[in-house]
């Protein structure tokens, strides 16, 4: 009779198991900062999963794409259960391998769901009535700057509103602190800035609708004459993503403009500047004009291959969807949250020590409903490449001017992809 | 006859299965892809969509003439260099020459990361010694990574470093394969060193430095790790881009496997024609 109990008792536990209680492992493949802020929610995550076993893998960022490309490719071999990929480089994917990732209204991903995360972040994660991959941090920009180095040459960053102020701003600030740059850009391997004052102005490689390129309208051109004006003022000296790193802890550069993403990177790689360093609203090309863009931020995707799609889905549900697991992103890392509720979290209104008890999160946060959304659509990587050429001969006066670049770039992109030039 | 050949191709079986399955199969597979319309899912054949944009393609041209500006300076440039250091090797003067035959063939022997890494940080713009140096005798320092010409300088001379010692002991082993005798009879001559290395050394060593040609421009045409890591992916703006680079971009960063089957088709029509020309040029008089 007891046995027959026990019997009974174990079959309900293990019947009624799955919704409540999940078991299993599951692996996810991110980089940097970004993989540091995943294994953080873990903690979190446990509490209410004791039974999953979350492991993340941190390859760097390139070599993620890399092995995920050749595990779509060979059907799914060797992949992970989740997946990070930058929402710039997404639609590549699903066009490419539509079978490779988890459609998530299978695993109960609705429309009410998916009205959590704002649009900018979700249109090239859903194609047709399928959604791949869940938005995860976006990257508002904002200029980062060092106090003392500012202080020293007596510039107020509040009254830097053009990006003629911020050259004006750069060289006195360079004059008044021998062997400091204003800022850094990675001319190498990166058109960041040129991404980032381009979108600012409400222009992109592409149509919002993703059927032409529009890289050589009016307000791309400004963004690109701009850059070469900030290069030839000497006021950028060029840094890889290390070398900024590494600039920041030496206290070779006085500002960087990034994604609000990089707070973490300057707070965790540079601990023992804290207090020195502060945030300040990009710059714009006039004195009112818009003062907020994008750049970067990612999304993460469950594959196929997946043995363990449910509590992938449930890690998903309660790192990205859940106020906790954002905030824990953000407190940590310096992850900007997607989740709409998780801006009105009163950790986001608290003054931050590290930033000299500046709230910096409501600053940059305040940007995100401005910023207009900018498509990367599938031709993402052949676009960027041919920019980045264009952008390298721009700034060496290979061209007469930056209108006859962008028209030569948006000439090869038509070429590169088929689309229309607009 | 016939029985045995049959044995002997039962034995090679397990061979020719791996060989027809991971050689001749992607050979033929990718000939096929290269004449697909590969961007969206399904591909469609349409044969002239890769190969009517790779006869219009500036980034084409560019990885083409960046991999033959390599060519024409680098490996030239090494070769002469190797033979330096092999005839300097040769020297009955030189002392502790075990030592120095490691120091010249070490290179090799680093892993290609590491020493790319290692060339970053020396580049380094505010950071790196090269610079330093260069500030220290009163130059200005070059942003090597960021223009296309420093960059296509560092991407040569790691090149070189790596590979010119390991010439070097090919050509020092043809060296030494020459007979003694022969500089006797023209030292009693009254041959001068320098002719003797002329009219002597160089005519004798000539297979020898053929082959060390064929090999470098090979693998020259199909340089990929030191643009790939040394200047961040043929940076920039594709300043250093190969055609090695190019087809990964394509078929691995923008997913674009029909193009990049048709470089890579390329790429091997290329590296044909220029064995077949050196063969040609280097062919025995009859």
């Amino acid at each position: 009779m007891r046995t027959t109990l026990t019997c009974a008792a174990l079959m309900l536990a293990l019947g009624s198991g799955p919704a409540l209680a999940q078991s299993g492992e599951i692996t996810i493949w991110s980089w940097n900062i970004a993989a540091s802020s995943l294994k953080a929610t873990i903690e979190g995550f446990n509490k209410k999963y004791p039974d999953i076993k979350v492991t993340v893998q941190d390859l760097g960022n390139q070599p993620t794409y890399d092995k995920s490309i050749a595990g779509c490719a060979a059907g799914g071999v060797g992949l992970p259960d989740i997946v990070s990929i930058e929402n710039g480089e997404a639609e590549n994917y699903w066009s490419q391998f539509p079978d490779c990732f988890v459609d998530l209204h299978t695993l109960g991903y609705t429309a009410e769901d998916q009205k959590k995360f704002p649009d900018f972040k979700r249109t090239e994660l859903e194609v047709g009535d399928k959604a791949y991959a869940m938005p995860w941090d976006s990257g508002p920009v904002a200029v980062f700057y060092r106090r003392d180095f500012y202080e020293k040459a007596g510039v107020d960053p509040a009254a830097i509103k053009t990006w003629d102020d911020f050259i004006a701003a750069g060289k006195k600030i360079q004059a008044a602190n021998p062997g400091v740059s204003m800022t850094n850009a990675d001319f190498n391997g990166d058109t960041e800035f040129f991404r980032m004052i381009s979108n600012e102005q409400g222009c992109g490689y592409f149509a919002e609708d993703g059927q032409s390129i529009t890289v050589a309208e009016p307000k791309c051109v400004d963004a690109m004459t701009k850059v070469k004006e900030m290069k030839d003022a000497g006021i950028v000296s060029s840094a890889d993503w290390s070398t900024k790193i590494t600039n920041n802890t030496a206290g070779t550069v006085a500002s960087q403009v990034y994604g609000g993403w990089y707070e973490g990177t300057i707070r965790t790689e540079s601990p023992k500047e804290s207090g020195k360093w502060g945030v300040y609203l990009m710059p714009s090309l006039t004195a009112d004009g818009p003062r907020a863009a994008n750049l970067g931020g990612s999304s993460l995707a469950i594959t196929s291959a997946s043995k363990n799609k449910e509590a992938a889905y449930a890690y998903l549900k309660y790192t990205l969807e859940t106020n906790e697991g954002q905030i824990t992103m953000l407190k940590d890392f310096g992850l900007v949250p997607s989740l709409i509720s998780a801006l009105e979290d009163p950790y986001v209104a608290q003054p931050q020590p590290y930033w000299g008890d500046q709230p910096v999160w409501k600053d940059i946060l305040a940007t995100l409903p401005k910023v207009v959304p900018s498509r990367g659509t599938q031709f993402q990587s052949d676009a960027e490449i041919i920019l980045r050429a264009v952008q390298t001969k721009y700034l060496a006066n290979g061209y007469p001017d930056a209108k006859a670049a962008l028209d030569d770039a948006a000439k090869q992109i038509a070429a590169a992809t088929g689309l229309p030039v607009k | 006859m016939r029985t045995q050949n049959a044995t002997a191709y039962r034995f090679l079986t397990p061979y020719l299965l791996v060989f027809a399955i991971f050689w001749i199969w992607p050979i033929i597979s990718s000939f096929l892809i290269s004449f697909q319309a590969t961007r969206t899912v399904p591909w469609r054949f349409a044969p002239t969509f890769n190969w009517g944009r790779l006869v219009g393609d500036p980034a084409f041209y560019n990885a083409l003439k960046n991999t033959l500006l390599i060519l024409v300076i680098q490996v030239p440039v090494m070769i002469a260099l190797a033979i330096v250091m092999a005839v300097l090797l040769n020297s009955p003067l030189l002392k502790a020459r075990g030592l120095y035959r490691f120091a010249f063939f070490a290179p090799v022997v680093v892993g290609e990361v590491a020493y790319s890494a290692v060339f970053r940080l020396m580049f380094s713009l505010d950071f790196g010694i090269i610079n330093k140096l260069l500030e220290s005798v009163g130059l200005e320092k070059i942003d090597w990574f960021s223009n296309v010409t420093p960059a296509m300088a560092v991407i040569m001379i790691a090149v070189t470093w790596r590979w010119a010692g390991y010439n070097a002991i090919i050509i020092l082993a043809g060296l030494q394969s020459i007979p003694e005798d022969v500089y006797e009879a023209a030292t009693l001559d009254r041959v001068s060193k320098l002719k003797q290395f002329f009219y002597i050394t160089l005519p004798l060593l000539k297979p020898v430095i053929v082959f060390c040609a064929v090999l470098s421009i090979i693998g020259t045409m199909q340089l990929f790790t030191e643009p790939f890591l040394i200047t961040e992916r043929g940076g920039p703006g594709g300043g250093t881009e190969t055609l090695g680079l190019l087809l990964y971009r394509q078929g691995f960063r923008s997913l674009n496997f029909g193009y990049a089957s048709a470089v890579a088709y390329t790429m091997a029509g290329l590296a044909i024609a220029i064995t077949l020309v050196q063969l040609w040029l280097t062919r025995e008089p009859k």
